[in-house]
């Protein structure tokens, strides 16, 4: 389980960033392609992993101490024109709302979007470093990395702390020179390749609506709908996610954000029987049809 | 004795686990204007039922723009705040410059990170004026998430402080206020104060001393008030 | 919950792993292929922890390749089966084990015979005539045995797994709707579709 704690032996600190040789044995061969000198200090003791997945509840499986902030809907799909990535903005901590303005659509750089789902700092951190390594990959070969490369990369970057606690769920989209590219990349060091995804915990609701109403062939508008549609009904069914709808569309020359939709705002556009009045006594009023 | 032992029994300590942490409570929070920002904080030190100390400072100035408050295991909180002063004194001596607050946002973070399989149990903002010499706040979960916003309430009154700010800073779903109306600095100073004197009124590890802090261009100043004892 | 099982005749194997990815309930995937070639007339299908899979049989494929290249020569299905053994079993004694199950399937050009290794995470080795891993083995072991001839021919083959389909539809929990299909033999490998057999 503790591929990361084998790496520094009996030592508190642990140094990482070994380059991996093919034939060097299979975990060696799991380390990253490069060096990030990344250094993570350890809790004393025998077993620093589980101690660090005793007391930090990342998955919110447990009621440990230390909550990190999660709870999501993301969603990402190809579609004719592009790639379309929608989030909402809701960040839990145990029953709080601790906030409702979460940018959960990471910009790594200005061709390639990553999502957030999971543990909040993992997510933004190691797409951080995904962002350093993608713009070493042009510094030194004069050329854009590819989507699958850069989402190997942040598939490698993790897999090396597998069984530590980490928690991410991410999708890699971006536009390289076999057009739009989508993966999916957890922190278990899975990465798989589609045209729709959908992570976190509001992503049943969403699949259902994506699902449903999803084809290949939709024009730019049809696509930010079905996108749309899909972040409301899991943010109106999953209590973890909630705040606004963040929209992307990723393009040939990058990505575009689209302003951002309060799904407080969306919830009386899709139900136009329903009014908003300034009546104290009765502030929701349905319309006789 | 027998030669043939030549290690000291293990002790298994499995009933008694480690248990490095614990929540000491207090409350800070922060609010942005357009060329301030304020930052505030109580300095009750408690422990269960027990008050440890009625000043202990969570609140500090990193450099003479930016101060870092810091809620949730005071030795965690002392610890990161030494951490950040000395990396903040370090880039001045390295560079004849002072940090900007983006910069030192962004510090913070990956500090928080970097403990991330042995976190430091705390719950930081971080408020400065940013490149524009607008306000600015940080918000920051124990392992460094980050996010920039308006206002914030952190620690163990931020349940009852943060809605209040939320209707009196942020006029959350008022339809007749312009949600991105900010404060002047007086409204601010005053909304923070009630925030307190109402915090120490319903949260018993929030009380005895409020230190609040107001950054502009002219540098930081400090003011110290009284909050009730009991 | 993977499907994943063989078949080999004298002179063929036929490998069928399904294609679903799933995270917790859903289904992520329903089109992945968890086969991987490891040589012209070397087939390995792989089920296990998520991301241990891919990271395993990467390590594997790239190392076999890079010995084909060196040597200008393939390893026979059996040298390939015990060297993954031997590797997997290597991790497992480290700190970090893969936890995988393997089927290798291969044509051995030299002696002119197929042959299947049957590999578990615990880098438990066996040569069989058929084989399958995780809940798919209550089912189809059965029938497997019932039906098996070590003379069976392809075709033979191809309506026992048919059949197989027809056990893990009726009876298993879980709906595999596609499959990998591949069938080793002496021209090396290719993939037949469901409506094929």
């Amino acid at each position: 389980m503790n591929r990361f704690v084998e790496q520094l032996a009996a030592n508190d600190v642990a140094e990482l960033g070994m380059p991996g040789s093919l034939l060097a044995g299979p975990t060696a061969a799991m380390a990253g392609p490069t060096g990030h000198g990344l250094s993570f200090e350890l809790a004393a003791g025998n077993n620093p992993a589980e101690f660090a997945q005793h007391f930090i509840d990342a998955k919110s499986e447990k009621d440990s101490l230390i909550k990190i902030a999660h709870g999501t809907t993301t969603l990402a799909f190809k579609f004719r024109e592009g790639v379309m990535v929608a989030t909402d903005s809701r960040a839990t901590s145990g029953n709080v709302i601790a906030s409702q303005t979460v940018k959960k659509v990471i910009e790594i750089n200005p061709y390639l979007l990553g999502t957030m789902a999971g543990g909040a700092a993992d997510c933004s951190f190691w797409e951080r470093v995904l962002g350093m390594e993608c713009r070493l990959h042009e510094l030194r070969n004069k050329k854009r990395i590819s989507v699958a490369a850069a989402s190997k990369l942040l598939a490698n970057l993790v897999y090396r702390y597998k069984g530590m606690g980490l928690s991410m769920g991410t999708m890699v989209a971006g536009w390289d020179e076999k057009g739009p590219g989508l993966y999916y990349v957890d922190s278990d060091g899975q990465r798989l390749a589609n045209d729709i995804f959908s992570v976190g915990s509001g992503s049943t609701f969403a699949y259902g609506v994506l699902d449903s109403h999803y084809r290949y062939d939709m024009d730019i508008e049809e696509a930010r709908d079905v996108a749309r549609r899909a972040i409301y009904h899991a943010t109106h069914r999953d209590a973890y996610s909630g705040g606004v709808v963040r929209m992307y569309l990723v393009q040939r020359d990058g990505w575009v954000p689209y302003p951002l939709e309060d799904v407080g705002d969306l919830y009386y556009q899709y139900h136009p029987e329903v009014q908003l009045t300034n009546r104290t006594e009765s502030p929701l009023t349905v319309v006789p049809a | 004795m027998l030669s043939s032992i030549t290690q000291a029994p293990v002790e298994a300590h499995s009933h008694n686990r480690w248990e490095p942490y614990v929540d000491n409570g207090g409350t800070s929070l922060a609010i942005a204007g357009a060329d301030f920002v304020i930052i505030a904080a109580d300095t009750r030190q408690s422990d269960g039922y027990s008050i440890n100390t009625r000043y202990d400072p969570k609140a500090f100035e990193l450099s003479n723009k930016t101060v870092i408050a810091t809620t949730g295991y005071a030795a965690d909180a002392k610890r990161l705040v030494e951490v950040m002063e000395q990396k903040a004194q370090s880039y001045f001596h390295k560079h004849e410059r002072v940090m900007s607050t983006p910069a030192m946002a962004q510090l913070l973070s990956n500090t928080l990170y970097y403990k991330r399989f042995f976190p430091y149990y705390v719950f930081p903002i971080l408020a400065g004026l940013d490149s524009q010499g607008k306000g600015a706040v940080f918000t920051y979960d124990p392992v460094g998430n980050m996010e920039r916003t308006v206002y914030v309430a952190c620690g163990s009154a931020s349940a009852l402080v943060q809605p209040f700010l939320d209707n009196q800073v942020g006029f959350a779903n008022q339809r007749a206020a312009d949600p991105n109306r900010l404060l002047d600095r007086e409204t601010a100073r005053k909304i923070a104060i009630d925030a307190f004197t109402g915090a120490t009124e319903r949260d018993i590890y929030t009380g005895d001393w409020l230190e609040i802090f107001t950054i502009d261009q002219t540098g930081v100043h400090r003011e110290k008030r009284e909050l009730k004892r009991d | 919950m993977d499907a994943q099982f063989a078949i080999s005749g004298r002179d063929f194997v036929i490998s069928v792993t399904d294609k679903g990815v799933a995270r917790s309930i859903v289904k992520m995937k329903h089109n992945e292929d968890k086969t991987w070639q490891l040589s012209s007339h070397t087939l390995m299908s792989v089920s296990g922890e998520a991301g241990d899979t891919a990271n395993f049989s990467e390590y594997i494929q790239g190392n076999v390749r890079l010995y084909s290249m060196r040597n200008s020569q393939d390893l026979s299905p059996s040298e390939l089966a015990n060297f993954i053994r031997g590797e997997l079993a290597a991790a497992l004694r480290s700190r970090s084990p893969s936890q995988v199950n393997l089927l290798v399937a291969g044509y051995d050009k030299g002696k002119d015979e197929a042959a299947l290794y049957w590999i578990d995470y615990l880098s438990a080795m066996a040569k069989v005539p058929f084989a399958a891993h995780g809940y798919c083995g209550y089912f189809l072991y059965s029938v497997m045995d019932r039906e098996y001839t070590p003379e069976i021919t392809l075709e033979e083959a191809k309506a026992l797994i048919k059949k197989c389909f027809e056990v893990l539809k009726t009876r298993f929990i879980v709906d595999f709707a596609n499959y990998t299909i591949k069938v080793v033999d002496r021209n090396g490998t290719h993939e037949i579709r469901q409506d094929e057999l």
